[in-house]
């Protein structure tokens, strides 16, 4: 069955990533002055970016604007308690309750004690709304930035902070790998893509049915207040007004990358007997960490070396070509965070169907200097890291889950102690445990000791990514 | 051959010693967290024991506690009459601490160890339903087994094998062992459960025999009883939350969790059959078929039980498994969704079910919120290995059943992938 979206209801930015918009700009906003700031998101709706057929962009736009809000923005919006306590408990508790924090891993030196912002000891509290502004270069966004400050600084909001975001060369992060190839595709969206990659539209958009052929909770209102007639009617039936309807949750992670440490350890456990790197071999073990080469080719197809240019490749699966792990191992990063076709010991049809139940749509902007790495490149100023942003329509079920069950812990397929090398690994160990990572090979599997974390969490928030009618009920509350 | 066995013991509470209790209990976890109670590492057959207080409407408005019941569930080698006195010898103190704000335990000048045995073994209550993720393994087989494996991982780790047959590499794990004293038990050889299919066979044919009374029956379920029966229609989000916050501050301290859940009958006699002829037929599955470490295809469950009690009015349901809450309800839908609703459409309150097997827990938003809503806190929890998956226990049996095998090339080559 195939479900229309109501494209022009739903905000860009969960249908394309804009990769013509190489700087952007995340603000996080304080509401001041409720009155005023509804007044002025009555007339910036106008201005949010909203999704078209097939993705497709008018190549003159030059920027792009979207809106989110936390928990605390609803309530400082006037939002009344009931109908903020019908949006799901993650968004509600946020990313750092004591038990989240389990979870996530967020602990050490990636606790939210340690963090820029999003925690209660940075900027929880007045981290109410959350522009995304994105410009086709750095003076374009910052010039299209200056005119929205002007703006929303008479209305009421409050800048309290803002992290500026890059696209780099070919798509690649610090650490130097080609970032984001694989993405799930909404069926409907009228985008193309593998038949593999077609997700339900209710995994990323609330109001739609999702992989189980259910609706995904969504927030109903439950007390009268604001113009109810601009939002449509929950399609479970209940006569209530859906709040989510073309709406969805992003999950922003600020993930400071160790750049550094990332090549040090890799230089380190294949240097040469001499003791100089050897950049081939540095390059092949973190290519088996994180299952793609720098070129973003999969080691699955190309298990040797790199093919080096950017095909991004993303017609593979595991069961066929790799079950094994001897080409992309068991705990590397990609094969970990999506499974694909080899799910634990399922049959490729149900780890396929498992697959689609833990998917999102990410985004990502690069922050710091501009360095992309690679054995011999890994110096640089300040702190480097990734504005991690995801989309979905169930934050336990696939950003909580993905992060803990397929990251975090340390047991995927028969592995013991290996979590996922990029995104998975700990800070402290307790007494006694390994942390390693594992490369199946013959005779005998090879063991990687002492895997190190090269990525910190420095910052973080779960946001409510409304509908555009939904944009205007909020700006209609009284 | 070890066996591993249920025990679940339900015992009334004093009404005026429920405040008491929940403070003794809490002590218990405290101590066990902070591993200051070695009472259960002491008796050394307990894999994992648990105690929880059910019928106290504390937060309702019922001060008064009555009918406040306590129970203590465990899974252990040996026969429950074993289980029952290693704690009376070997938990006395633990024991007493607790059952001291009991109805009917012994009085502090006339207890002995004998009359404490008398008093929880008259208050066991038999399962209805036992699952075993590492069937036939001891407590020490199970941590012994992990000891050799994390010696076989540091054997290979300890030089380079390259260009080294598999059988070469399986003889130098074997000298190995021989020349560790601790690892004799290795050489005495293991087999790992497996399926019964002669047994599943006969289960086939007698369902096929007994197809057209079970078509009867799930009709006679649908078009009288589920068509019109209550069901749950909450989401996640209009929980309590106070018990949310309850369930989770004890969640995920570790990368094992417990579940205790406790449903109560729908009446009358059709739905108890049904329920019990599926009590009967999980009975037979988990005998016959689910004995390696999967319960319908679920990797991650150490053990699971179903109790009907409280005069075949309600249901317990208590489970050991890996990884988080989220995953674990997940696996239950992506997994065994109809098993599940066979079994729970027969409790009040269940999300719509539709011919005995449909609906239910395929009502994804619906059925994790049940999930939630019917779950109890638990007051006490003991794992004995904690840092295990379900997994983890029997790659390690198959590694050891392997080890001292002869095998050919292929297949030691396929047992070195194992470690």
């Amino acid at each position: 069955m195939m479900t229309s979206l109501e494209l022009h209801d739903i905000q860009a930015y969960v249908m394309q990533d804009y990769p013509d918009m190489m700087y952007s700009r995340y603000i996080m906003l304080r509401v001041d002055h409720g009155p005023s700031a509804k007044q002025w998101l009555n007339h910036k709706v106008d201005d949010i970016a909203i999704a078209t057929p097939g993705g497709v962009v008018d190549p003159h736009q030059k920027t792009f604007l979207n809106i989110a809000f936390t928990s605390m923005g609803l309530i400082a919006l006037g939002m009344h308690l009931d109908n903020v306590n019908a949006f799901s408990r993650e968004f509600r508790e946020g990313m750092t309750a004591a038990h989240r924090q389990r979870l996530l891993g967020d602990v050490d030196g990636g606790a939210p004690e340690q963090w820029n912002w999003g925690s209660e000891q940075s900027n929880a509290a007045s981290l109410h709304v959350l522009l995304l502004a994105f410009g086709k270069n750095e003076e374009i966004c910052l010039q299209y930035v200056q005119e929205l400050k002007l703006d929303y600084e008479q209305n009421g909001l409050f800048e309290i902070k803002y992290i500026d975001g890059r696209t780099l060369e070919n798509n690649k992060e610090h650490f130097g790998f080609r970032d984001g190839i694989s993405q799930p595709i909404i069926l409907g969206s009228g985008q193309p893509g593998l038949a593999e990659t077609m997700v339900q539209p209710g995994e990323f958009i609330l109001g739609y049915h999702n992989e189980y052929n259910v609706l995904p909770q969504s927030p109903l209102i439950q007390v009268d207040q604001g113009d109810q007639n601009l939002l449509a009617a929950d399609a479970g039936g209940s006569g209530k007004k859906d709040l989510g309807r073309n709406g969805t949750y992003l999950v922003i992670r600020d993930l400071e990358q160790h750049v550094d440490k990332f090549w040090n350890y890799m230089n380190n456990k294949t240097q040469n007997e001499d003791g100089t790197i050897n950049v081939d071999e540095s390059i092949k073990l973190s290519a088996k960490m994180m299952g793609r080469w720098p070129s973003g080719a999969p080691v699955t197809i190309y298990p040797y070396s790199d093919p080096g240019i950017f095909i991004d490749d993303n017609n593979f699966g595991y069961s066929h070509q790799d079950k094994e792990g001897s080409k992309c191992p068991f705990g590397a990063h990609v094969r970990r965070a999506n499974p694909r076709d080899n799910f634990e010991d399922l049959s490729p049809k149900e780890s396929l169907k498992l697959s689609r139940r833990h998917r999102i749509i990410r985004r990502a902007r690069l922050y710091g200097e501009p360095i992309i790495g690679s054995p011999i490149n890994y110096t640089y100023t300040g702190a480097v890291g990734l504005l991690f942003n995801c989309f979905n329509a169930d934050i336990s079920r696939q950003f909580e889950f993905i992060q803990y069950a397929w990251a975090n812990v340390s047991k995927i397929k028969q592995l013991y102690n290996d979590p996922d090398p990029i995104i998975g690994a700990k800070e402290l160990l307790d007494a006694g445990v390994e942390q390693n990572f594992t490369i199946q090979d013959e005779p005998v599997n090879r063991t990687i000791k002492g895997l190190e974390r090269f990525v910190t969490v420095k910052g973080g928030a779960y946001f409510f990514f409304p509908s555009i009618s939904a944009l205007r009920y909020l700006a209609s509350i009284k | 051959m070890p066996h591993q066995n249920p025990i679940t013991i339900i015992v009334p509470v004093r009404q005026d010693k429920v405040v008491e209790l929940r403070t003794v209990l809490n002590q218990i976890k405290q101590d066990l967290l902070n591993k200051k109670n070695e009472d259960f590492e002491r008796i050394g057959t307990i894999h994992y024991a648990r105690w929880v207080i059910i019928d106290d409407k504390d937060e309702e408005g019922n001060p008064d506690h009555e009918n406040v019941k306590l129970i203590f569930s465990s899974n252990f080698d040996g026969t429950k009459e074993d289980q029952i006195k290693s704690l009376c010898v070997e938990a006395q103190n633990t024991l007493d601490s607790i059952y001291s704000h009991c109805i009917g335990y012994p009085a502090i000048n006339e207890r002995t160890i004998e009359n404490r045995y008398n008093y929880l073994l008259l208050r066991n209550i038999p399962a209805s339903s036992f699952y075993r993720g590492s069937p036939n393994r001891s407590l020490v087989q199970i941590l012994n087994e992990n000891k050799l494996r994390d010696f076989l991982r540091k054997e290979l780790d300890s030089r380079s094998w390259l260009a080294q047959g598999p059988q070469v590499v399986q003889k130098a794990l074997q000298e190995a062992v021989k020349a560790t004293a601790e690892f004799k038990w290795a050489q005495t050889p293991f087999e790992m459960p497996k399926v019964n299919w002669p047994g599943m066979i006969l289960l086939g044919i007698l369902i096929l025999i007994c197809f057209p009374l079970i078509i009867i029956l799930i009709l006679i379920i649908q078009f009288i009883y589920e068509r019109n029966d209550p069901y749950f229609t909450k989401t996640r989000s209009e929980l309590n939350e106070k018990k949310m916050l309850d369930l989770e501050t004890y969640e995920d301290l570790q990368y094992q969790n417990q579940f205790t859940q406790l449903v109560v009958m729908k009446a009358g006699a059709v739905r108890l059959f049904t329920f019990k002829l599926l009590m009967l037929f999980s009975r037979t599955l988990i005998k016959f078929k689910f004995v390696e470490g999967k319960l319908m295809g679920i990797p991650t469950i150490h053990f699971a039980r179903w109790v009907l009690f409280d005069n075949n009015k309600r249901v317990l349901f208590f489970s050991n498994f890996d990884g988080s809450w989220q995953q674990y309800l997940g696996d239950f839908i992506d997994k065994s969704g109809w098993g599940l609703t066979g079994i729970f459409s027969n409790t009040t309150n269940f999300p719509k079910t539709k011919f005995l097997f449909f609906g239910g827990a395929y009502d994804e938003e619906h059925f994790l919120a049940w999930s939630r809503d019917t779950e109890l806190q638990t007051q006490v929890w003991y794992n004995a290995y904690p840092k295990l998956s379900i997994k983890n226990v029997n790659n390690n049996s198959r590694i050891r059943s392997l080890l001292f095998k002869h095998l050919s090339d292929k297949k030691a080559q396929d047992f070195l992938n194992l470690l």
